[in-house]
């Protein structure tokens, strides 16, 4: 009996947990190593030093590196989402999982300008 | 061919234009409008899923300011903020955020 009781805690813990998570980005710890691995995709444009975009709309692509980890995280998910429309975005964002997308956002935050 | 080298030679043209903001415009309308969210020099976002804004590239903010305005970035609070500014207001608090320092870098 205390063990269902242990037990109906736990999933209602478990269930009000993941609401607040859904509601916003799922809180992975992102870890910069396991990102080597996965910028290979990021560093065709924002490994290059004034990369632009191409026509129509020609802006320099944003400096991520120093960048704030929680809101690389959201613009990625955003992206992923089609919430942020950016064809190139949309591509690349959609071949990461959350992981990789945790992982990634971590590497660029914990970056130093060398 | 000629025709599209003349053509790209004008984006390139229209691009330097671009970067035509006044950062000390920028600075009074950045106080007004951005910096509570974003800090006054951009630098200091007062939540973690907000931008650094400092040392950003000006014609990505001006983008992004652009986008938010026009609902094809969509985020509330940012078309409530963007969305009182004009073009060259943007191009204004572009200039004065990109030009100030912050650990913002392009990375390799």
């Amino acid at each position: 009996m205390r063990n269902r009781k242990g037990l109906i805690l736990a999933a209602g813990l478990l269930v009000s947990a993941a609401i607040p998570a859904l509601a916003q980005q799922p809180a992975l710890t992102g870890d910069p190593k396991e990102a080597h691995k996965k910028i290979a995709i990021c560093e065709g444009c924002h490994g290059i030093a004034g990369y632009k975009t191409a026509y129509p709309h020609v802006y320099r692509v944003p400096k991520l590196g120093g960048q704030q980890e929680a809101y690389l995280a959201s613009a990625l998910h955003a992206y992923k989402a089609g919430q942020r429309n950016h064809p190139s975005m949309l591509g690349n964002a959609q071949s990461l999982s959350d992981q990789d997308i945790a992982d990634i956002a971590a590497y660029y935050s914990q970056s130093h300008a060398k | 061919m000629r025709r599209l080298i003349v053509l790209l030679s004008s984006f390139t043209l229209a691009g330097a234009a671009w970067a035509g903001g006044n950062a000390d415009k920028g600075k009074e309308k950045a106080a007004q409008v951005c910096a509570a969210c974003h800090g006054a020099e951009g630098n200091k976002p007062s939540a973690p899923d907000q931008p650094i804004l400092a040392g950003q590239y000006p014609d990505y903010l001006v983008k992004a300011l652009s986008d938010y305005k026009s609902g094809k970035r969509s985020n509330p609070i940012m078309k409530a903020f963007a969305g009182q500014l004009s073009k060259q207001e943007m191009e204004d608090v572009a200039a004065w955020f990109s030009s100030q320092q912050s650990n913002l870098h392009f990375q390799r």
